[in-house]
């Protein structure tokens, strides 16, 4: 199973005589991503009989397409009127949206594209030359292992309420204990549902995002005239060209090496099965903000911030496709469906699938590395025309984006309960915009909180209760320094600063 | 889109309003996580101990920073530097109505969505909630945009990706055509 780089350059010359899935997979990939609720997943399946019925070959570069460019599609609407596209997208907003405030929209999706572009490029690469060694990454991490990467996550949380941390933390466990509603994945107990059988499985994500970041924002919006400053309305105005497109391009750039370590952050956690691009982005925004010089200007619209969410959840898409590869087991939603059709063609995954089928092993990669290559070309148009949104009324903005991202939230369950669902939300991010709560700390803990209860159950339930099992395991316990270490260590950087302005006044 | 729909180069943003700081509505999300918390806890008293340790883990911080909070504003109301209204959550006094009209039309949306199919109730939706919020100005821009924007939103979801929203008159209809 080592490494062949001949294989791979014939076959990266093969992919490219696929573009004409390729460009047509990317279109409908940055459509799906870019609206609430349709992820590559949900595409993928409504396509399911074309995926089975084509070449196995076509069929799986199409579905890849879809993959790497819906993620790339959800930064848009996040950047553009803070609604993220999916899951994967939320920590998007958070320096996203304060730049299309202040008039640079068309700067911010060109850094979101090429961080997307870069970050997918980068550990297309890593994973194919480091797969064999990647993979065994899965099978160290049981159920432990597990709670501490939750708990990196949640540990945003505390970084986002920098401006008020009782008020940052109330919000993020209020996330958690609503993501605890339904019955829990051991006992299949319901709790907190409230006598809805629609709870049953819990609170289904795309009704929380849709309700929380894009219902909250039209009902907030609608007392001004556009969604931009008045200053980031006057630069809109008077930007002209190409310019803020090639600044954000060349911002990106110079920052070359944050978009490699966030990106590899994404890659790691997306080999992880079931965490996932949210977890990724949220985990990479939150490092990037520990070990930044400047993390006091993450949230107001810092161009490293949108960098670190962006690569991270584009690393994902090639972490989750190793362990599917060389173990068949899927690190994600989109992965397991690429599994089902790959059964379908009896193809049997694993080393023998390296061994006997070298090409059809290595085309998700070359097909992912074409897929980034050919999304280059769209950067440009997307950043300069997408951005023009910003500047249509909110009269006319807030009704259409209420009435599709409710469709969003009906289509993940086929639920018009859903839909209500949504505008609770809605009225929860509402009062907590108004009152000074983060609604990403709510999403947060309406995403980890399931995650973090399932994991904490498994291992008790294997220790027989012993609560002392969560230090068990050597890796464990090395993760357990490392997040103490990345809580402590801001702390510390902001004494040794604040003691180092004492001195210097 | 015409100069109006975009904002116009001329068209001035109305100014902010800055609302002040209230405590009772700063209070609403820790006293709902509280009540929330309670009725959690007692859905699953019943459950084995390896079951409640993380939502009791949870729910207790939950409590305990809610109850900081409450008390928090609670001393900062008493000491004058907070007020006691809801205004943080109604300002600016001049949009209740068309914040709660389009409350009133979201949830009559999702209500009658399921009679009068995707097509026909986001058409309505659109054009009643964008002319409240327009305050009736520009009614033909506004019935040419909601039209465009339900069939586009028919194509899209409907027809393209196969959303299955309940039918409609105009679904039914189109079936029959198609």
């Amino acid at each position: 199973m080592e490494f062949d780089p001949r294989i791979f350059i014939e076959l990266f010359a093969e992919t490219i005589q696929y573009w004409w899935v390729i460009v047509p997979s990317i279109v409908l990939g940055l459509v799906v991503g870019a609206i609430p609720g349709f992820s590559a997943a949900n595409t993928i399946i409504m396509l399911l009989p074309l995926a089975i019925v084509l070449p196995i070959d076509v069929g799986f570069v199409a579905m890849i397409a879809i993959y790497c460019s819906s993620r790339m599609g959800a930064g848009i609407p996040a950047i553009l009127v803070n609604i993220p596209g999916t899951a994967g997208a939320a920590a998007t907003p958070l320096d996203g949206y304060p730049m299309t405030q202040q008039g640079r929209g068309q700067q911010a999706l060109a850094i979101s594209f090429t961080s997307s572009v870069l970050g997918g490029l980068i550990t297309t690469v890593v994973a194919l030359i480091a797969m064999p060694w990647l993979a065994e990454v899965a099978f160290y991490l049981h159920s432990v292992e597990m709670i501490v990467v939750m708990l990196f996550g949640i540990s945003l949380i505390a970084t986002i309420a920098t401006g008020d941390t009782l008020k940052g933390l109330t919000a993020g466990f209020f996330g958690l204990m609503i993501g605890a509603i339904g019955a829990d994945v051991v006992y299949e107990m319901p709790r907190g549902s409230m006598g809805f059988l629609e709870l049953y499985d819990g609170i289904p994500l795309i009704p929380a995002l849709v309700g929380l970041f894009a219902i909250s924002e039209a009902f907030i919006v609608i007392d001004r005239d556009t969604i931009l400053t008045e200053r980031g309305r006057a630069a809109v105005l008077h930007s002209t060209g190409w310019a803020p497109t090639i600044e954000g391009v060349r911002e990106t750039l110079k920052r070359w090496w944050h978009v490699v370590w966030t990106s590899i952050i994404g890659l790691f956690i997306g080999i992880i099965p079931g965490a996932g691009a949210a977890i990724a982005s949220f985990v990479a925004y939150q490092q990037s903000k520990t070990y930044s010089k400047t993390p006091e200007l993450y949230g107001t619209g810092h161009i490293e911030g949108l960098i670190a969410p962006e690569a991270a959840n584009n690393g994902v898409t090639s972490g989750t496709l190793v362990p599917l590869l060389i173990l068949g087991i899927p690190g994600g939603a989109t992965a397991a469906i690429m599994l089902v059709v790959l059964q379908y063609h009896n193809v049997t995954m694993g080393t023998d699938l390296f061994v006997n089928n070298p090409k059809l092993a290595y085309l998700p990669f070359t097909a992912m590395a074409v897929t980034y290559f050919l999304m280059i070309f769209t950067i440009p148009l997307l950043a300069r025309y997408m951005s023009h949104v910003t500047v249509v009324r909110t009269v006319y903005m807030a009704p259409v984006v209420i009435a599709f991202t409710l469709v969003g939230a009906f289509v993940s369950r086929d639920y018009i309960f859903d839909m209500y669902l949504a505008l609770a939300f809605g009225v929860i991010g509402y009062i907590a915009r108004r009152t000074g709560y983060h609604v990403a700390a709510i999403l947060i803990g309406v995403i980890l909180g399931p995650l973090l209860e399932t994991y904490f159950i498994r291992a008790l339930k294997m220790s027989q209760g012993d609560i002392s099992v969560l230090f068990s395991s050597t890796l464990g316990n090395i993760l357990w320094v490392c997040l103490f270490l990345n809580l402590a260590i801001p702390i510390w950087f902001e004494r040794r600063n604040g003691r180092r302005k004492v001195r210097s006044a | 889109m015409t100069e109006e729909a975009l904002g116009g180069a001329n068209a001035a943003a109305k100014p902010l309003q800055k609302p002040r700081r209230s405590a009772s509505a700063e209070m609403i999300i820790p006293v709902a996580g509280i009540v929330f918390t309670i009725y959690y806890f007692s859905t699953v008293w019943e459950a084995p101990w390896t079951a409640q340790v993380s939502s009791f883990f949870v729910g207790c911080i939950l409590i305990l920073c809610s109850v900081a909070v409450i008390v928090r504003l609670a001393l900062a109301a008493r000491r004058g530097t907070m007020t006691l209204d809801l205004e943080t959550l109604i300002a600016p006094r001049n949009f209740i109505v068309k914040r709660l009209a389009l409350l009133a039309l979201t949830i009559g949306y999702i209500f009658v969505i399921r009679w009068f199919g995707f097509t026909l109730t986001t058409f309505i939706f659109l054009m009643l909630a964008m002319l409240v919020l327009n305050e009736g100005r520009h009614p033909k821009l506004i019935v040419a945009l909601s039209t465009v924007l339900a069939l586009g939103g028919w194509l899209l979801f409907v027809v393209a990706f196969e959303v299955r929203f309940p039918a409609g008159l105009f679904e039914t209809l189109m079936r029959g055509i198609l």
